[in-house]
């Protein structure tokens, strides 16, 4: 009788900081879900729109587009810092996360302050009416994803600042990309449905 | 200190090996330990017993209900206390029964299937069965106070909207949603996790086995379904509670918005809880029948596409609210489709049956049963994706008769058949067949006896959801019959306890694999130790235990002095890395503690939302925060 056969997996590496990683796919798969959650919400918004002859209904002011437009550019480039960082994870690069992480941190503190300053301009609250309404749902909902991963960005900063980055906080860094590419990419369909969405479909009366 | 693989490779330090993997994978002790335990037999067992629970309140119920209707003008249940009964029925058998009992079967069984020792996210596992169990806690809480919801499992605006239900009863409802949406996306991201990158080496797709496939499968449908009934009942929530406009009509809302929303997510459901059963029904089939399940490309595809089928029917479940008729058209064809897919499966399983040699198991005869009223409901839902024959019996006991027939036969009948077929493997001891047949016809006749004249009050015209009914109409005696054979369902669950109980004292002794199956979960002892293999199996070929004992291989080289579990490719499963799962942990219960404050909070005051997200933010930071050495210093 032969005796059973054996895999020696002892020399595969112990962690492995990429999208090979289980912590990378729950990452993504996250974002699928979030990610679904807005694409019903822009529907569900689309749908409403369509039983309103006038959109915004009287009363309520056209958003403003020059501030939103504005803070894409540090919202996109934001994206370049979190490259950076998850790269430098993969390297164990400490200073390469540090700056990385620093760079993502304070573009996405100006996008942050330029929200806040469009959406107080607002004339309108969430309890005016249906448009009222899927602004404040739109913008509440991606700020609040937003914060949160803020500060889960600024926990992993601190982290690496202090010394405390092994494999497991470097997989953070690299898995915190994913979830940062998510909240930019997602801003883009919103930002045209809330901004342009009332202009690009104007009703022929 | 005991082997628990039946056969091992020939490798030193087996004994030292097993002795570290005992004490790195040991449960803690006393109630904090109780409440940090991360294993997935543990877990899964806790949402087993939990939704079987939960199955037996929702059963109570729905005889509370079977004696109000027994007789015309019956004065057993008030009107009000009928339409919380009824409503808190479907809610806890849909939500709190049928998808975390698939839930935990896949916890339980998936890891021991893919020939790995842990799910591949245990914290996450845990804090989804708190939250779970928070769901249960806060819909019964409703239930004892007087706050149970009384609109309907699928709570409609406006009737659910805060001018028609006021008070709180629809918001215990829609949060305990909240509740269970999450436990079941953390399950699901797991079980993805798990099934795509933990499989034992040469696990190729084309080798998964296909109980495992349908919970691939169940669990893709979960992560695009489930955030549609977040957007729902959310909407519904903030509707009543802070006053904004999503599906409130006397503010400019839309109702019918609302029941394309839930429908959206409400169909899938269906099949979230229906596809897990077809894996069932392939595990038992083909060890029963001793062979292959015929035609696995066939099973795996027609899977497949049920899932994507199920995203494309939800408005059957709206022809009678005056959508366009091109629409109605659309989704007449597609409903009608999902026959043809299910269809494929049941002819697949037949086969297998047919060419094998069929072992009359208690489990093959739930499954014999399975397909008898699957069938029926099958048929029953081809009629009902007509718009004309829909138009005529729409909200009437026709429908309740279609939906326990798939239901309870698609997914109920089969989940009996897994309990009997895997109770060997989670307590080591065999259950009786004897009682089981009895059980078995016992459960099939109450349930044919229940359920078949409610065609007939359907098509006379009984309408659903009403608490009593004059004596002429003439259904009293259809009505005395379906309560009579819901009693017959009582006494078969009861049998069933019985069974349960008796044979985990007293049964006789499984053996690992009693049952000569032929996946990867009989490879170890039952019941399973807490690190599942003490070597990692490979999967030489799609039938794993079917394989001669001197061909089988195993993983060695894995360090057994922390959880260290492989990760393999995505297509081919070939080892790609090692990697370390965390240990028990306290803190995703503290979390899930803070998020049911968070949940429960907003219902009665909407700044909870932010005090009890800075709760959740300190909960998760507890539960990430680098502790050990090993997880700080760049060690190999």
């Amino acid at each position: 009788m032969t005796e059973p056969k054996t895999i020696d997996v002892s020399h595969l590496p112990p962690y492995d900081i990429s999208n090979q990683a289980p912590l990378w796919w729950g990452q993504l798969l996250l974002a699928a879900i979030e990610g679904m959650m807005f694409c019903i919400l822009i529907a569900a918004y689309l749908y409403v729109r369509l039983r309103y002859d006038v959109w915004p209904p009287p009363g309520d002011q056209f958003p403003h587009r020059l501030l939103p437009t504005l803070a894409l550019i540090p919202l996109i480039l934001s994206c370049i810092g979190t490259y950076w960082a998850s790269e430098a994870a993969k390297k164990d690069d400490r200073a390469g996360m540090i700056k990385g992480l620093a760079l993502n941190l304070v573009l996405a503190i100006v996008f942050f302050v330029i929200r806040l300053m469009d959406w107080y301009s607002l004339n309108f609250s969430y309890k005016a009416d249906a448009f009222g309404t899927y602004l404040w749902a739109f913008l509440a909902v991606h700020t609040y994803d937003y914060v949160g991963d803020v500060i889960f960005t600024l926990v992993l900063f601190l982290l690496v600042v202090i010394g405390r980055h092994g494999p497991k906080v470097r997989l953070g860094v690299h898995v915190d990309s994913v979830v940062w590419y998510f909240l930019v990419i997602v801003w883009i369909p919103i930002y045209v449905a809330v901004y342009w969405g009332p202009t690009l479909m104007e009703t022929q009366q | 200190m005991t082997q628990t693989q039946d056969v091992l490779p020939n490798v030193p330090n087996q004994e030292q090996n097993i002795s570290n993997l005992e004490r790195t994978w040991r449960r803690g002790r006393g109630l904090i330990g109780w409440l940090s335990v991360t294993t997935h037999q543990a877990i899964g067992m806790r949402y087993i017993v939990t939704a079987f629970i939960m199955l037996c309140v929702g059963g109570i119920e729905a005889l509370l209900m079977r004696i109000q209707l027994a007789k015309p003008n019956n004065t057993f249940l008030s009107a009000d206390l009928y339409n919380q009964i009824f409503t808190t029925h479907g809610t806890t058998m849909m939500f709190l029964f049928a998808v975390p009992v698939m839930e935990g079967m896949a916890i339980y069984l998936v890891p021991l299937m893919c020939g790995t020792r842990n799910v591949a996210f245990p914290r996450l596992n845990a804090f989804g069965y708190w939250m779970f169990l928070g769901g249960v806690l806060f819909l019964y809480w409703g239930v004892f106070t007087g706050a149970a919801p009384d609109m309907g499992w699928f709570a409609y605006p406006p009737l659910s909207g805060p001018q028609f239900t006021p008070g709180k009863r629809t918001d215990v409802w829609a949060q305990m949603i909240t509740f269970t949406e999450f436990s079941a996306l953390c399950v699901a991201t797991e079980i993805v996790v798990t099934i795509l990158k933990m499989r034992a080496p040469g696990m190729s797709l084309n080798r998964i086995p296909l109980y495992v496939w349908s919970l691939l499968i169940q669990s893709f449908m979960v992560i695009f379904a489930m955030p549609a009934i977040v957007v729902a009942s959310s909407f519904l929530l903030s509707d009543r509670t802070i006053g904004t406009h999503f599906v409130n009509p006397s503010e400019g809302g839309d109702p019918l918005l609302y029941q394309h929303i839930f429908w959206f997510f409400g169909h899938p459901e269906v099949y979230i809880i229906f596809i897990p059963a077809l894996g069932f029904v392939s595990a038992i089939v083909s060890a029963n029948a001793r062979q292959h399940v015929f035609g696995y490309p066939a099973m795996v595809l027609s899977q497949i596409a049920n899932g994507f089928i199920a995203f494309g029917l939800w408005v059957h479940h709206m022809f009678a609210t005056g959508l366009p008729q091109i629409g109605e058209a659309f989704f007449t064809a597609s409903s009608m489709m999902i026959a043809i897919t299910s269809g494929v499966q049941i002819f697949c399983w037949i086969a297998t049956l047919w060419t094998g040699r069929p072992r009359m198991t208690t489990a093959l005869y739930f499954v014999y049963g399975f397909i008898a009223i699957f069938v029926l409901g099958g048929m029953t839902g081809v009629m009902l994706a007509s718009v004309p024959l829909d138009l005529q019996v729409h909200d009437t006991y026709f429908v309740i008769a279609h939906f326990h027939y798939v239901l309870i036969g698609g997914a109920v009948f089969p989940l009996f058949g897994a309990f009997y077929h895997w109770f060997p493997k989670m307590t080591g001891r065999m259950m009786s067949e004897r009682l089981g047949r009895w059980n078995f016809w016992v459960l099939f006749v109450g349930f044919n006896l229940t359920f078949f004249p409610m065609h007939i009050l359907g098509l006379k015209g009984m309408p659903r959801r009403v608490y009593t009914y004059p004596p002429e109409v003439g259904w009293g005696f259809i009505s005395q019959i379906a309560t009579a054979g819901a009693f017959v369902i009582a006494i078969g669950g009861v049998m069933f306890l019985i069974n349960v109980f008796r044979s985990r004292k007293s049964g006789a002794i499984a053996g690992n694999n009693p049952w000569d199956a032929d996946s990867l979960e009989w490879a170890t002892s039952s019941p399973p130790a807490n690190y599942n293999f003490e070597y990692l199996p490979a999967a030489t070929s799609r039938s794993p235990m079917w394989v001669p004992r001197e061909e089988r291989t195993f993983v060695t080289g894995l360090r057994t002095d922390r959880r260290e579990v492989l990760v393999t490719t995505l297509m081919d499963a070939e080892p790609h890395h090692r990697y370390v799962l965390p240990g028990s942990s306290i803190w995703p219960f503290i979390t899930a503690i803070a998020a049911s404050i968070t949940f429960v909070g907003s219902v009665f005051n909407p700044w909870y939302i932010i005090s009890g997200s800075i709760l959740i933010f300190v909960g998760l930071l507890g539960w990430f925060w680098p502790r050990r050495a090993a997880e700080i210093r760049d060690e190999a």
